[in-house]
């Protein structure tokens, strides 16, 4: 389903997630309501199990939602994700999306420039030779330019993360979403990674970045708390029904 | 190269282990059906080409003594184009100072330089032998140890030996083409006739039709044809043999025996392919991390399934290189085997384009077939279950709504261990670990044994063919049930035979039996074959006859006799007590059917009447040629040595032996030709048990691979290298003694069902089906074998690996 929209980026409308188990019902996502603007930089921030993941998976059209409508306003049209069939849905991915892991998530046999140029690939969107070059300039913006031509396991976690950084701007996406991205990397790392993440929020990019790290609150340029499956403000009330988070910058 | 190609590349070369198990799965069958199909179309091509060129006889007559007058005449008849005479006779030859005498039929050919009808194909020394010269058959080769220059003594009817030059060795491919049982040949010219004490006269004709050469209805009218003239100048003829130009006599039975070999070679490939499915489906699920990732950034279905697809074509490929080149070298190997054995020659080595297509077309669309359930449900499936590695499967089954709940196998263990626990039986826990491994992966693990269980199925079955084949070759022997028989040049009185041998205490017993041999009529009145006819004693004890229907043949009999089953060719609703029309010395005669037994029906139809009524019609009532003698042991040295010493004995008291044969010299070749194809059969049933472990082999280290994290938890908490190891070959082991019992039962129908074509094929005739534990006790041992080595090397690198190492494993 598409439509013509221009804001906000994202919106979730009364997003519920289930899970079934032989305990009965577990309720990952309580009727979540959102709006993201473009250029901002959300942090999702929650304890291990709260549904932080849960949520981005809902972002990214990775999981199935049980109720609501996640619609994307991006590249002039509006998407409803999930009714999209899972081959068109990865296109869009591919086109719209970059996704970072906190395990990177590199293709171990690939080198570093080849797993840049994946994305460019499967989207069919540059020329062999054009995506080449542009792995070289990311690698480069990335400052790994001179291992483009090595495998993964021959660099540091902090660089394997700045490849998969990299990788999710292939296709030039307007939304970057990253779950827990910093989360296995040294401090000194994880704040070169971050600060790669402001230069992108000021080159006019979104990112969407979960966390349980409470210390980065001040990085994002908003933030949202994720407990139990149920959203808050920075005023701790759960955002339900029709005040969606965002709204109120408007 | 785009990223995607370069991964593909990398899955084919990075895990070469797992690359080359696959390439080999493929390759084993395309080899198989690469050597079976190549040799099948060089021995179709070359056996007719070959047999033909050597311009083979359309009639061969055995018949009285002749001279070169009569063979004129012959050539003179309408339809024949060509006819020539030989003398056949059978020696005793060995080489000079060996001991062992080998039996020879020893040819005698007029004028080797014009010899038009059977030509010999020089294979070492000369081609044509001066006086006092023979020529060797290479199959003499095969019974003694002789080469041209090298001198033979031969033994003739009055014990006198002489000796003969080796002049050379030839091939033979049609003079003894059409009785595979008779002994080697050799040859000489007639001017060496006299040194064998023979008279310069003929007793075969062997002749070509003017038309028609491949007609068998032609050649039949133009043999009753020729038969009736000969008769009729008061030649008796013995029997007649027909063969076509272009096709070995054999040449039915050899493709009959080559589509077996087929038949094993397709299942082959059905077993390889199983094992391309279960290891792609482990590729496939090792690498759902990675369709995962593609899917994320961008990957569609199609792009995924093209990727793999391409991946099973170079895998295809891969064994392409391997087994084509090595499928048609043992294509030509197989066929040369069979062409030395048969007595032809092959045109030279050759890439049979049939066979190359359709190794190309088996190599390419067996992966193919075999991994497209797995590509498709690998390409279909969701970043969520691939980036979150959720589709192992493993032993639980989905509960409504997704969640996993304990599968039924589990329950069951559960409850086993709980009330063997409570009878104070307590199973070792890495006993109960290796158990509840081995069904895990129950669709891997049915994959597994549905190959393992076939390889051992077919295997077992080899051996019970094995003897139920030996075992009807030596009830046929229940016809020659005697120790030796002894033939004479002329007729003896059976008492005075009969108290000759019985002065040797070590003979039991003898009977004189008789000949005779007739023409079966056809309804029109034409001589449709000949049938031999045995004329043992009414009450013989040295004949038990596997009766198909009927009586044997009884004292009293008149103008009746028992007949093989070879009968039902000409007529196939005879029954006993119907009437046969028959042409005996010449005379048509009504002869009643009392029974019919089962023979080898390649040897021609066979029938007995008794001595008393045959020998009478022959005048030679207590008179025999040939004589069957009981000795006190059975075994074949001790018959070896007693025809030895009998024939010795005879000749010593001035008795025309003409030769002592053991009784169980037929059958010994016989069984040979069958150990031939036995031995075909083991190799394909041994390339089936090949395929089953490299699967079970697949099996482990892909089981063993995908619980390298759990093999570094057991280690972190105390697991010993030694207890790793033991757990992954317990796992190994039972998936053998269980693929072994269910082969115990796959086995029967096998047995029955592979007894039955290659009976058919062989006899022409289905025969009784035996068991032998023998093939169970060899799979039993080589299972266990097996399962150890398809085990140890993936238990050894899981013990080898360190905790670090598998617990960062992803």
């Amino acid at each position: 389903m598409t439509q013509k929209n221009i804001n906000p980026l994202i919106e979730l409308r009364d997003v519920v997630k289930n899970y079934q188990s032989e305990a009965g019902v577990f309720p990952a996502l309580k009727n979540v309501n959102l709006n993201i603007e473009r250029g901002e930089f959300l942090g999702i921030i929650g304890k291990s199990g709260a549904g932080k993941s849960t949520l981005l998976n809902m972002f990214t059209g990775v999981d199935g939602l049980t109720s609501g409508e996640v619609i994307v306003h991006a590249n002039g049209e509006s998407v409803s994700l999930h009714s999209l069939s899972e081959n068109d849905l990865a296109l869009w991915r591919g086109r719209t999306m970059g996704v970072i892991y906190q395990s990177f998530q590199l293709l171990p046999m690939l080198t570093l420039a080849q797993n840049v140029m994946m994305p460019m690939d499967m989207s069919d969107l540059y020329h062999p030779r054009k995506s080449r070059e542009r792995a070289l300039e990311l690698l480069d913006m990335v400052e790994l330019s001179e291992h483009a031509h090595k495998l993964p396991s021959l660099i540091s976690g902090g660089q394997q993360q700045r490849v998969a950084i990299a990788r999710a701007l292939a296709n030039d996406p307007p939304v970057i979403v990253a779950d827990e991205p910093t989360g296995s990397l040294d401090s000194i790392t994880a704040d070169h990674i971050f600060k790669l993440f402001e230069q992108l929020v000021q080159s006019g990019r979104t990112i969407i970045m979960v966390t349980h790290d409470k210390g980065l609150m001040p990085r994002f340029s908003r933030h949202v708390e994720i407990v139990d499956g149920e959203l808050f403000d920075n005023d701790s009330f759960p955002m339900k029904g029709k005040a969606r988070m965002g709204e109120d910058r408007k | 190269m785009r990223p995607r190609w370069r991964k593909v590349l990398s899955d084919l070369i990075d895990n070469k282990a797992r690359t080359l198990l696959v390439v080999l799965s493929i390759a084993v069958g395309v080899f198989a059906i690469g050597v079976i199909a190549g040799a099948y179309v060089i021995i179709s091509d070359d056996m007719s080409i070959s047999y033909a060129a050597n311009n083979p006889a359309n009639i061969e007559l055995r018949m009285d003594d002749f001279d070169e007058d009569f063979l004129n005449t012959i050539r003179k008849f309408d339809g024949i184009k060509e006819a020539e005479a030989r003398r056949v006779f059978n020696i005793r030859a060995r080489p000079l100072g060996e001991t062992q005498w080998t039996s020879i039929d020893v040819v005698t050919i007029e004028d080797f330089e014009e010899n038009e009808v059977n030509l010999l194909t020089p294979v070492s020394g000369k081609e044509v032998p001066l006086k006092n010269e023979i020529l060797l058959e290479q199959d003499v080769l095969e019974k003694m140890d002789a080469a041209p220059g090298d001198t033979l003594e031969i033994q003739l009817r009055d014990n006198s030996i002489k000796t003969v030059y080796v002049a050379g060795v030839v091939q033979d491919s049609s003079t003894g083409a059409v009785d595979f049982l008779a002994p080697p040949l050799a040859y000489i010219s007639t001017d060496t006739l006299r040194l064998f004490d023979q008279t310069e006269l003929f007793n075969r004709i062997y002749a070509t039709v003017e038309t028609g050469q491949d007609d068998d209805n032609h050649i039949s009218v133009v043999l009753s044809a020729l038969k009736e003239k000969i008769e009729k100048n008061d030649y008796e003829v013995g029997r007649t043999f027909r063969s076509l130009t272009h096709q070995h006599p054999l040449e039915t039975t050899i493709n009959a025996v080559l589509g077996i070999l087929m038949a094993l070679g397709v299942l082959i490939v059905f077993l390889s392919s199983s094992l391309i499915a279960n290891t792609l489906n482990a590729l496939l699920n090792q690498h759902l991390r990675h369709i995962g990732v593609m899917k994320l950034i961008g990957g569609r279905d199609k792009i995924i399934f093209k990727m793999y697809l391409v991946l099973l074509v170079a895998f295809g490929f891969l064994a392409l290189l391997i087994a084509v080149p090595a499928g048609g070298q043992g294509a030509y190997g197989l066929a040369q085997f069979i062409a030395t054995k048969m007595g032809f020659s092959l045109l030279g080595y050759r890439i049979v384009p049939i066979a190359l297509i359709i190794q190309i077309a088996v190599g390419l669309l067996v992966p193919l077939v075999a991994g497209f359930v797995p590509v498709i449900n690998g390409s279909r499936v969701t970043v969520q279950k691939a980036i979150s590695g959720d589709l192992a499967g493993e032993s639980s089954e989905q509960a409504e709504g997704g969640a996993n709940r304990e599968s039924r196998f589990e329950a069951i263990q559960f409850e086993a261990t709980r009330i063997l626990a409570d009878r104070g039986i307590r199973i070792k826990r890495p006993l109960l670990i290796s158990l509840r491994n081995t069904f895990r992966r129950r669709g891997r693990l049915i994959l597994t044994l549905f190959t393992l269980t076939m390889g051992g199925a077919t295997f077992i079955s080899v051996f019970n063919v094995r003897v139920t084949l030996h075992e009807y070759v030596e009830s046929v022997g229940n016809y020659f049930l005697a120790d030796v028989t002894l033939d004479f040049d002329t007729p003896y009185r059976v008492n005075e035979i009969e108290q000759f041998a019985m002065q040797d205490p070590r003979v039991t017993y003898v009977e004189g039996w008789t000949f005779s041999g007739a023409d079966i009529l056809s309804i029109d009145g034409t001589t449709a074959d000949n049938v031999s006819i045995l004329a043992p004693p009414a009450e013989s004890v040295l004949v038990e006859p596997l009766m198909v229907s009927g009586r044997w043949v009884q004292a009293g009999d008149e103008k009746k006799l028992t007949i093989s089953e070879g009968i039902f060719d000409l007529y196939p609703d005879l029954q006993a007590g119907d009437y046969l029309p028959l042409k005996v010395n010449g005379k048509e005669e009504s002869w009643e059917v009392v029974g019919i037994f089962k023979f080898i029906n390649m040897e021609g139809i066979l029938g007995y009447a008794p001595y008393e009524y045959i020998s009478r019609d022959q005048n030679m009532a207590n008179l025999s040629f040939s004589y069957r003698i009981v000795t006190e042991q059975h075994d074949r040295a001790y018959q070896e040595m007693m025809a030895e010493d009998l024939d010795a004995y005879f000749r010593d008291h001035g008795f025309h032996v003409q030769e002592a044969t053991p009784g169980l010299a037929t059958l010994d070749s016989a069984a040979e030709s069958l150990d031939i194809l036995i031995s075909f059969l083991l190799i394909m049933a041994l390339l089936t048990a090949v395929v089953g472990s490299m699967g079970l082999a697949g099996t482990m280290s892909m089981n063993v691979l995908e619980r390298t994290r759990e093999i570094g938890i057991m280690r972190a908490i105390g697991a010993t290298d030694t207890r790793i190891i033991t757990m992954v070959l317990v796992e190994g082991l039972l998936i053998g003694v269980i693929s072994f019992i269910l082969g115990i039962f796959l086995a029967v129908p096998f047995t029955y069902g592979l007894s039955w074509i290659v009976s058919t094929a062989i006899f022409e005739t289905p025969i009784a089906v035996v068991f032998t534990p023998m093939g169970y006790a060899i799979w039993a041992g080589l299972v266990i074998v097996l399962s150890t080595l398809a085990s140890v090397l993936p238990a050894r690198s899981a013990a080898r690996l360190t905790i670090r190492e598998v617990l960062a494993y992803e």
